[in-house]
């Protein structure tokens, strides 16, 4: 049995798949920070990132399988579910046998929990566009923290600077201390202390007292079904919803 | 009047409008402007009733000229009125729209006066959000029935979606709960945004600068369990609103008793919730599934069965459809399986393309086969576990344990319940002796 550790950036997971294959192992892949236990019998590599053998892996799953299998290899990796990488390395072996064919594959082993990962993160995108939050400091910077379950801030920033292209905002996730960063043409990702989070610093809005009353009086009182409610908005998003606090 | 006031009264009269979608629209945002429209739509919150707010649902005013029986804004009600300005109206909204708190604005009114008047306000508030404020999400518009047609073409360039609602499904209705209002008046400016959404495309076609006309379309909204109506009667009409009107949406609002004592109001004391559900399934089937509405319903049949779905209870009344093999039947076939719908379809004609399917691999695909199991074959086999009848596939979908009402529902179990009839005296001797 081989093991090979990378250092969790998605590069790395491409360079252990480029070793993979050229060193002919089969090896289990998994990001360093989230193996737990060595065993002495094993094989282990730490595979170091290399940007050229990454963007062969990358090129090669677009050009050889589908721009598709790359989304989905792409947004399978943001999950950070357990396994993953390895499922991911498992989808573009099958990749390379059969070409754009795989996404055809939805029964096998190798294919479901690299698209239910991706599923899950487009999903809590789709939601996140909707629930994310900005607070406003003098009508010119909007700052939002979240923490949601899949990385997703990457994914976050096409919706936000083309829907606020003219406003300056931060997305933070507070779990992850990473944040985007818009200042009107660029956006940025980069690391951001959680620090920076704090209640403290906002001074009272008008208009978040005014949307607390428009979400109390919107609801028909004989029709309450705080069930329904969770099912859509489930409960541990609703820290950083000003309706819900 | 306090704008936080005001907002808790207007709001809460617009909570009856059931629409919220914000989809459909794919308005772009402009250089200095702000916000735009996604076409799938955006939720951005869901309320205590489990409903989603994606738009700022608001009316105008409440103050109204009419007297319709079911409204809670109706002249005869007591309740505080107030009115937003047009200003105040386009503030709310971009300031909520910059926290990302709304989608963007479902605006309507009361009448107020007149319907041109009203009409003119609302067609004010668009125009200060489309123009001064440089906002290019999304905006729904009520279209005041009896208002001017210029006065709904101006409006319906700026908005992304405009309805006019029927409330009432008959015209028999509608005499009775609304005597000011008619059915023609409520047609009129439908038929006529329906004829400007046709051109405006015809024209787009040829000159691609032509300005939008509602690129969201149209809805409307029809409210359940306040007159005696049908099932049948209302999905009929929703059938020929969504062919003759082209709408988008039809929407049901369950019938909530927000007035006391009217004679000509059924008395009741919750929402018909059940109902309004099996008509937006039904509702679904009429749009995306290919069904029509005599199919589900017929005229020795008016309601939808509670206990089932309309589209189980189709395929047990045409049992003889069933089963199905998973691996050939085409798409429309699939479609019509009980428990299977849009995304599984896809899914399993997807999959089949290179293996054929068993049931397990049915479940990894994530098809709920609660349902699907009586009415599907795989590789030839059936696994529903009973055989193909049509009452004991619907004992078995019906029997669930939590709606089982064991006071009024227990009987003596019987070794042959679902035999026509039982052997009489006469069979027992032919049975032995083999003459008949």
């Amino acid at each position: 049995m081989v093991n090979y550790y990378y250092d969790g950036s998605f590069e790395g997971l491409l360079t252990s798949i480029y070793e993979a294959y050229y060193k002919r192992q089969s090896p289990y892949i998994a990001p360093a920070q989230k193996s737990k236990q060595i065993n002495m019998f094993e094989e282990n590599f730490q595979i170091e990132t290399c940007q050229e053998k990454a963007s062969k892996v990358y090129d090669a799953i677009y050009k050889k399988i589908s721009y598709d299998a790359l989304k989905h290899v792409y947004h399978a990796y943001l999950s950070e579910l357990d396994g993953v990488s390895q499922n991911i390395y498992q989808y573009i072996k099958l990749g390379f046998k059969v070409g754009k064919k795989v996404d055809l594959y939805l029964t096998d082993e190798s294919v479901f929990p690299v698209h239910n990962a991706s599923r899950l993160v487009r999903k809590e995108t789709h939601l996140m566009h909707g629930l994310i939050r900005f607070k406003s400091f003098d009508d010119d910077l909007y700052y939002a923290s979240y923490q949601p379950d899949h990385n997703i801030t990457a994914l976050l920033i096409p919706h936000f600077s083309k829907r606020f292209s003219s406003q300056n905002w931060i997305i933070h996730d507070i779990k992850r201390n990473i944040g985007a960063v818009y200042d009107k043409t660029n956006c940025v990702i980069t690391d951001m202390p959680n620090q920076i989070y704090n209640k403290q610093i906002f001074k009272q809005d008008q208009y978040e007292n005014l949307f607390k009353e428009f979400f109390n009086s919107i609801c028909i009182k004989e029709r309450i079904n705080p069930k329904l409610q969770k099912q859509f908005m489930p409960k541990r998003y609703w820290k950083h919803l000003i309706e819900k606090q | 009047m306090e704008l936080q006031k005001k907002l808790e009264i207007l709001s809460g009269a617009a909570k009856y409008d059931v629409s919220c979608s914000s989809s459909g629209s794919k308005r772009k945002n402009t250089k200095v402007g702000i916000g735009n429209g996604s076409s799938c739509g955006i939720c951005h919150s869901w309320s205590d009733d489990g409903r989603c707010i994606s738009l700022l649902k608001i009316l105008l005013t409440n103050y109204c000229v009419y007297d319709c029986a079911y409204c809670v804004n109706r002249i005869s009600n007591d309740v505080p009125r107030a009115t937003f300005t047009p200003e105040e109206v386009a503030g709310l909204t971009i300031n909520f729209y910059k926290r990302n708190y709304i989608e963007g604005l479902f605006l309507s009114s009361a009448i107020i006066k007149n319907p041109n008047y009203t009409m003119e306000l609302l067609y004010q508030s668009v125009k200060i959000l489309r123009t001064q404020h440089r906002f290019n999400g999304y905006i729904h518009i009520k279209a005041i029935p009896g208002s001017d047609l210029n006065l709904i073409e101006l409006t319906g360039q700026l908005v992304d979606r405009m309805s006019v609602n029927i409330e009432l499904p008959s015209s028999n209705g509608l005499k009775m709960l609304a005597p000011q209002k008619e059915k023609q008046s409520i047609l009129k400016p439908m038929g006529f945004i329906n004829s400007k959404i046709l051109q405006t495309k015809e024209e787009k076609r040829i000159v691609k600068k032509t300005p939008s006309f509602v690129p969201a379309g149209q809805s409307t909204q029809l409210i359940v369990g306040a007159t005696p109506d049908h099932d049948l009667s209302i999905i009929r009409l929703s059938e020929k609103l969504y062919q003759h009107y082209r709408l988008k949406r039809v929407y049901y609002s369950a019938y909530v008793p927000v007035t006391s004592q009217n004679p000509n109001l059924p008395a009741i004391n919750k929402p018909p919730l059940l109902r309004e559900h099996r008509l937006y399934q039904a509702d679904w089937l009429l749009r995306f599934y290919g069904f029509s509405a005599q199919e589900l319903l017929n005229e020795s049949m008016p309601n939808f069965d509670t206990k089932v779905d309309p589209k189980a209870n189709w395929a047990l009344n045409n049992i003889h459809l069933f089963p199905v093999e998973i691996n050939r039947a085409d798409y429309e076939t699939l479609l019509r399986v009980p428990g299977i719908g849009v995304r599984s379809a896809q899914k399993i004609i997807r999959a089949r393309k290179v293996k054929s399917l068993d049931m397990d691999d049915l479940k990894k695909l994530g098809i709920v086969l609660k349902r699907a199991k009586f009415f599907i074959t795989c590789k030839g086999k059936y696994n529903g576990g009973l055989d193909i009848n049509d009452k004991l596939i619907r004992y078995a979908l019906t029997d669930d344990v939590k709606t089982y009402d064991i006071t009024t529902q227990w009987e003596q179990l019987s070794l042959f319940p679902m035999l026509d009839s039982m052997p009489t005296l006469n069979d027992n001797f032919m049975s032995i002796t083999g003459e008949i």
